[in-house]
């Protein structure tokens, strides 16, 4: 064998390394295989040569470069050629490498990577084969590979998955494991599918039923039970980070995340085509026609973490959001560790620190939106108010109506003739748009139809509202704002109703763009208190102002006198400021120009009545006169404000519409530019949206790509990536490790995968099967490779105990939220009702103690023994036992979940209340029984309501030995036995493991 | 398994202590070395007090009699430039004056306030560090950074990568212990003690101050030691019959995990019980005081708490005996906005006392050596005034991150020093720089890390505690 490898020899030779080769050799009995550059020798050269030797520029040491062709034919700053193709003494590469002198050997003695055996003799080898060069594998589209023949006809081939496995295990000398029997199979693929175990009834049908085609049959009962949307819509949560609080240091609550937990369920439940699921969550908003729910997936990337404290840098937030976004678009679709070239070149893929920022700038031209999305059944619930409330509305209101009638003709114009109506006449502005800032935060919105403008429940106290309007008129004399109050609400926002007006002014631009300051002599306010006086509002003193304290419940005005008469030529615009600091802001507001003679008077008459009054009354219609009366009522009469006030009061009880929205992403057009050293102040040259160059290209449908050409193209049959690595996801969940072990990175410093044609074939059936994943999970679950028994056998212990190699299937502890689902089921509590707003299940104080955060409205009632999938999940207080046991904590997208094994996980499942109450209620039944069932028997039935297979002898011994053991240490108490010995089997490590 | 997290070369140790600790009969108190440092350690276990909320370096550490010179004075434009505050109002801002008096004490003549006497009286112990700084000016931010070395929310915090380094030294209890008074909150929650994504049993377990120290440790009613017993017999019976058939060498894990919980059930008993303690150590620490009302009232919270402060001090020396190797004292809050010259010198009148006791009494009993204290927060105060928009008067300071002060002692520092200068109103560092990276590429240095070498795989990724900064600060160590 040495001989038909005189360079190997010589290498081994020099290093005296013959011995230890030549066994390798000798223990592999086969001929070598030809050298596959991607799969074999790329990964060594990344993996020890890049960091020096690679894409980024600066980095290059001796001027040598090994991730192009062209660089490693070439030449280093020593001259010598690096690899001269079939001619290893000629080749520097291989030279170095194997040098023995510490100043000359690659990598240098002080590096932390240092070259195996295998590899120089991989890269040896390769140069011997004349150095082909290629593409990595997993930036190559998948081709379908033929499927192997199997040759042995004992072979249990279900699918083409088993061929694939099995010629991987022929190889290896190495014999699958029999088929589990049936009840381990339905307890499997129960969990696998639903995450809950299968009742004692369809075990028993399942094991009874004969049909060649039962196993099948099971398949699809499984796949098509509401549950399944749980199960694997609960994986696709960790990977959207999901969690019902932004993070950070108000952890401020998402109370509607549910909503994306909901359509990510349900969507999982119809089977969406992988390809659709994706480019809803991506970019749903973007679709034509977009529906609610196709808005409502794009809450995918609404799980970003938050950072709302007083102070905190929006834009810094904001950048790393979208970073975030990027950075989870990349794992989760692509496998590859995207983020790494945030702050600059990736050092091992092909992704350069600006084919980064092309990629972010999808993201951050986006912006965080609220839509309303209220429930069907909220709606439903909302319509039913409503209905009342407008039969007793028209109730009240009829007496009112029946006494404006008389109040028509003399009397008003007995009220009228008494009225000192006011002199100046006002014109609204009509503003284009009210900016609101709070903070550093700006928000744009339109005004109402009659030019007011409602302001946010939620503006804070400190917020400032710019108007900007249009203005063209000649000698204004004044300014008007009117806090106007609907019937039976408030006039400001504050506790009490109050608002707090700190300062008024206004700037004009005219039309050649000059700007000045509009000066204002004097304020004057229908109302004012003491120790908040209109004039407050003009002393360039913001810690003083103008509020209506005592009088909330109707409209107030202010007017603002000017120095002078202003004109305003036809063009201008008028910019006007409210600044608010204290107390509250207002309701909603209006704001008016006047030409009118000073002093100018706050006179609440509002203009459409002033305007009517300004005719003479035999020439206004039966409609004005009828508003002339209602004034007179509401206003000037006392029977009138008698029978207004119950309707104010019916007003204040106006039902609300539904809250509910659902936060979802829009497109907010923003230019992007590098972030050097991933710094936001440090913006290098601006980058158009754009993918990296290695994958395929992107095929935009307009001029400038946008998120769902992102979408479109992540999920296109060309791209390499996406199907292979979803395949793998979902391969993991079925069977504890991916085929492409790194789950995460599918890039060069990534695991190869363990079956490479497997891969590819799965992700090319996956492409055909039109991206059902539910399909693609029916194929692999009814393969014989899924069927396995899951027995570590001898064999597999020494050669192959992390089953990389499939000659059985593994045994795998439950994930967090299933461990609580198999307790309630098998005892009978679970509450299976599927979606809604998540659950806040009993919580010790002191666990939330230290949050700041601390509301915990504790579920009552049936809704606390739902599913572990809806606990809600605050970020900064993570639910004990969910984080005891490995549940992502929605910091990043979670590919991989841990299976730790720790005594806290023990003491959980002994004493945790949850489960203390699942041992009590399994135990009470058993207690119950009747009287002519043994304790034998009822032993078993728990034994086997819980693992789903009856006790073996051994077994139901032991139980038996520990039930009368209890018993007497109970002093003869029968229900503390038998809960006793639910807490037994309930904390059997069977119990929360899939076999 | 690789993917959220592949195992870095040290922390192999620990994988394979967890179920050697579990086998190994051990000496005194449990504690088993792995002994896989990259150099010889100089500390084995650290308790890191941690005063929430960026105390006031010139009030506590930094003596600044310009300070009451300038008081009233704005700063200069150049020195507020870039300058990012969370309420304070830059350009009204005016430097206030404090009312502490300093002295010097010890042998070496440490300068400190007259808030912190008990402190004093341990001055030639400890290595007071007047320049430090960090990135971040907001609570949570400069929380993660100051104990996960990221702003960003995620990372594992420190006393997880020791744990991960170190291996478990611990039969009975948990290796990484967090106590927390609770105060207001600490408002960056759990991730202050998080493993982030290195494996969840690298979390600080948070031990409750009364009572059962964690969730789940007493038996549901009913249920008698001696049916508890039982019950993990029974459960490890059953485990090892189901071993035999299947084989997983999980179940043996399970099985060890069921008898460490049993043990741990009746170790933290023990662990709580301060009867052993002699009255001259529990008056050492000032568990009985009573404590003084708060003039004005509790606005800011964190009052209440004199005698579970103290005990939780003692509480950290009794963990570290027992074999815990990190301890997390937590305290909110120091977030003095307003009211800072009633509100600190309450919360100095809570914590200097048992604060100086730890210290002493590790030394007295020999355990100072190899147990490093560190005394800290996220960020100091400025010398300017808060006059936050809408508040009456100005009576506290803002957030400052570009100088502040924190000490160390034990575990191989060298005492009775002062490391580090700042400009005469303590807002710029002027001498010895020490960044939050220097900080934790130093501890990590005392237990024989390379802060470089401590390293985990996630996303493909070569994570470590320092990122790509941090230098070991040589001035501090002995």
């Amino acid at each position: 064998m040495i001989d038909r490898h005189p360079a190997l020899f010589r290498i081994v030779t020099r290093t005296g390394l013959l011995m230890a080769c030549a066994a390798t050799w000798a223990a592999r009995g086969a001929e070598p295989t030809k050298i596959d550059f991607g799969r074999d020798i790329l990964p060594i050269l990344s993996n020890n040569c890049f960091h020096c030797h690679g894409p980024e520029d600066g980095e290059r040491k001796g001027k040598l470069r090994l991730d192009t062709h062209a660089g490693a034919l070439g030449t280093g700053k020593s001259g010598a050629t690096t690899v001269v193709p079939g001619k290893i003494a000629d080749s520097e590469l291989i030279q170095r490498i194997i040098s023995q002198d510490d100043d000359e050997v690659m990598p240098p003695r002080a590096a932390k990577e240092k070259l195996s055996l295998k590899q120089i003799e991989l890269l040896t080898r390769w140069v011997e084969q004349g150095a082909p060069w290629g593409k990595f594998w997993a930036f190559e589209a998948p081709a379908k590979p033929a499927i192997p023949n199997i040759e042995n006809p004992a072979a249990e081939i279900q699918n083409p998955v088993d061929a694939f496995v099995l010629a991987r295990l022929e190889k290896e000398k190495l014999a699958a494991s029999p088929a589990a029997d049936r009840r381990t199979l339905i307890r499997r693929l129960s969990l696998d599918l639903t995450g809950l175990p299968p009742d004692l009834a369809t075990v028993d049908a399942f094991v009874r039923d004969t049909r060649p085609d039962a196993y099948e049959r099971l398949v699809d009962t499984l796949l098509a039970s509401p549950h399944f949307g749980e199960r694997w819509g609960r994986h696709w949560l960790d990977l959207a980070r999901f969690a019902d609080s932004a993070g950070y240091l108000n952890d401020t609550l998402r109370p509607y995340a549910y909503l994306y937990r909901d359509w990510v369920i349900d969507a999982v439940n119809r089977d969406v085509p992988f390809d659709r699921f994706t480019v809803e969550q991506l970019a749903g908003d973007l679709l034509p026609d977009a529906t609610l729910e196709q808005k409502i997936a794009t809450g995918f990337h609404r799980n970003s973490l938050k950072n709302d404290e007083a102070g905190a840098d929006l834009e810094l937030d904001r950048t790393k959001a979208a970073v975030d976004r990027t950075a989870t678009t990349g794992a989760v679709w692509l496998g590859l560790t995207v983020g790494c070239a945030e702050c600059h070149t990736h050092k091992y893929d092909p992704l350069s620190h600006r084919e980064f920022y092309q990629l972010y700038s999808f993201f951050n031209a986006t912006a965080e939106r609220e839509i309303s999305a209220p429930r069907p059944a909220e709606l439903a619930e909302f319509n039913r108010k409503q209905a009342a409330w407008e039969k007793e509305r028209d109730r009240l209101a009829a007496p009112l109506r029946d006494h404006v009638a008389t109040l028509v003709g003399p009397p008003s114009a007995a009220w009228e003739a008494a009225l000192a109506r006011p002199v100046e006449r006002w014109t609204l502005l009509a503003p284009e748009e009210i900016t609101t800032i709070t903070e550093d935060e700006e928000r744009i919105g339109p005004p109402n139809a009659d030019g007011s403008f409602t302001t946010g429940a939620r503006d804070s106290v400190r917020t400032r509202y710019v108007a900007k309007a249009r203005v063209e008129a000649r000698g204004v004399t004044g300014l008007r704002l009117e806090a106007l109050a609907d019937l039976g609400g408030k006039v400001g926002r504050a506790r009490t109703g109050d608002f707090h007006l700190a300062e008024f002014s206004a700037m004009l631009k005219t039309p050649d763009g000059a700007q000045h300051k509009l000066e204002f002599a004097h304020a004057r306010a229908d109302f004012e208190t003491k120790s908040a006086p209109a004039k407050g509002t003009l002393d360039g003193d913001n810690t003083t102002g103008w509020s209506i304290t005592g009088k909330t419940d109707a409209a107030h005005v202010i007017v603002f006198e000017l120095k002078s008469p202003q004109d305003f030529p036809a063009g201008s615009q008028l910019y006007v400021e409210l600044e608010h600091r204290i107390t509250g802001v207002m309701t909603r507001f209006r704001l008016a120009t006047t030409a009118g003679v000073l002093p100018l008077t706050p006179d609440l008459l509002p203009d459409e009545l002033v305007a009517i009054l300004d005719q003479p009354a035999e020439r206004r219609t039966p409609e004005q006169a009828l508003v002339v009366a209602s004034h007179v009522a509401r206003f000037s009469d006392a029977t009138g404000q008698k029978l207004f006030a119950p309707l104010a009061a019916h007003y204040s009880k106006q039902p609300e519409y539904p809250k509910t929205a659902a936060p979802i992403l829009v497109t907010h057009e923003r230019k992007t530019r590098i972030h050097l050293r991933g710094e936001y102040q440090r913006p290098g040259d601006e980058v158009e949206p754009g993918t990296p160059a290695v994958l395929p290209p992107l095929r935009p449908r307009g001029a400038r790509p946008d998120r769902l050409d992102l979408a479109r193209w992540l999920v296109d049959p060309a791209n390499p990536l996406t199907a292979r690595v979803t395949v793998n996801h979902v391969w993991q969940h079925l069977f504890g490790r991916g085929l492409v072990a790194t789950v995460d990175n599918f890039g060069v410093l990534g695991e190869p995968p363990s079956h490479p044609e497997l891969l590819d074939y799965l992700a090319t059936e996956f492409v055909q099967l039109g991206w059902s994943r539910k399909q693609l999970i029916r194929l692999i679950v009814t393969s014989a490779t899924y069927r396995q028994s899951s027995v570590l056998r001898q064999d597999l212990a020494e050669r192959d105990p992390q089953n990389v190699l499939l000659a059985r299937q593994s045994r795998q502890r439950l994930e967090a939220e299933i461990v609580r689902d198999v307790f309630l089921a098998s005892s009978g509590l679970l509450n299976p009702r599927i979606g809604g707003p998540s659950i806040y299940p009993a919580l010790p104080p002191f666990v939330l103690a230290f949050g700041r955060n601390k509301s915990w409205p504790e579920t009552k009632g049936p809704e606390k023994y739902r599913r572990g999938l809806y606990i809600h999940l605050r970020r900064n207080v993570p639910y004990p036992m969910l984080a005891t046991f490995d549940a992502s904590d929605a910091s990043v997208a979670c590919l991989h979940r841990e299976r730790s094994n720790s005594p806290l996980q023990a003491l959980t499942l002994l004493n945790d209340p949850v489960f203390v109450e699942c041992h009590e209620r399994l135990g009470e039944q058993l207690a119950a029984q009747p009287a002519d069932s043994t304790d034998e028997a009822r032993l078993r039935h728990a034994f086997e309501r819980c693992l789903s297979r009856p006790p073996a002898a051994a077994e139901l011994a032991a139980m038996q030995r520990h039930f009368d053991h209890q018993l007497l240490l109970a002093q003869g108490d029968r229900r503390l036995a038998f809960v006793a010995a639910a807490r037994l089997i309930m904390n059997l490590d069977e119990f929360i493991t899939r076999e | 398994m690789q993917a959220c997290g592949g195992v870095g070369g040290v922390a192999l140790s620990h994988l394979l202590g967890q179920d050697g600790l579990l086998a190994a009969s051990s000496s005194a108190g449990g504690v088993v070395l792995p002994g896989r440092t990259h150099h010889q350690p100089r500390a084995k276990n650290i308790i890191y007090i941690y005063l929430e909320g960026g105390p006031s370096q010139m009030d506590l550490y930094d003596p600044k009699p310009m300070l009451n010179q300038l008081d009233g004075q704005s700063l200069p434009e150049s020195m507020l430039k870039n300058m990012r505050f969370a309420f304070l109002a830059k350009e009204s801002a005016r430097i206030m004056g404090t009312p502490r008096t300093f002295k010097k004490y010890g042998q070496c003549g440490m300068e400190l306030s007259d808030l912190l006497p008990h402190i004093g009286s341990i001055a030639d112990d400890i290595c007071l560090v007047r320049s430090m700084h960090t990135d971040q000016f907001n609570h949570v931010p400069g929380q993660l950074l100051m104990n996960t070395g990221s702003a960003i929310s995620g990372r594992p915090s420190m006393g997880s990568w020791l744990s991960y380094g170190l291996g478990s030294g611990s039969k009975n209890l948990p290796e990484f212990v967090v106590l927390i008074c609770v105060g207001r909150g600490v408002p960056g929650g759990s991730a202050s003690w998080a493993s982030g994504f290195l494996p969840s049993k690298y979390s600080g377990v948070m031990f409750r101050n009364e009572g059962a120290p964690v969730l789940n440790l007493d038996n549901p009613t009913g249920f008698t030691a001696a049916m508890q017993e039982r019950n993990i017999r029974g459960v490890a019976e059953l485990n090892a019959l189901r071993h035999a058939a299947v084989r997983d060498p999980e179940i043996d894990s399970r099985i060890a995990a069921y008898e460490l919980a049993f043990r741990l059930q009746s170790a933290a008993p023990e662990l709580m019980d301060l009867s052993g303690e002699t009255q001259a150590t529990l008056d050492l620490y000032g568990v009985d005081r009573t404590e003084p009302k708060i003039e004005g009232g509790n606005q800011l919270g964190g009052t209440g708490l004199f005698g579970t402060f103290a005990r939780n001090c003692l509480m950290a020396r009794r963990l570290v005996e027992r074999g815990t190797r990190v301890v997390q004292v937590i305290h909110a809050s120091w977030d003095h906005h307003s009211r800072i010259n009633t509100d600190l010198p309450h919360n100095c009148l809570m914590a200097d006392q048992p604060i100086a006791a730890l210290v002493k009494d590790l030394k007295q009993r020999g355990m100072l050596d190899d147990t490093l204290i560190v005394c800290g927060s996220e960020f100091g105060r400025t010398a300017l005034g808060e006059n936050r928009p809408g508040q009456r008067a100005v009576t506290g300071r803002d957030h400052h991150p570009n100088a502040f002060s924190l000490w160390l002692a034990g575990g191989g520092i060298k005492g009775g020093q002062v490391v580090g200068e700042t400009d005469d109103i303590a807002w710029n560092v002027t001498k010895d720089p020490i960044h939050v990276h220097d900080l934790h590429a130093t501890i990590l240095h005392q237990f024989g890390f390379d802060h470089t070498k401590l390293t985990y795989r996630f996303q493909g990724r070569d994570y470590r505690l320092t990122d790509v900064h941090g230098h070991v600060v040589k001035k501090l160590l002995a």
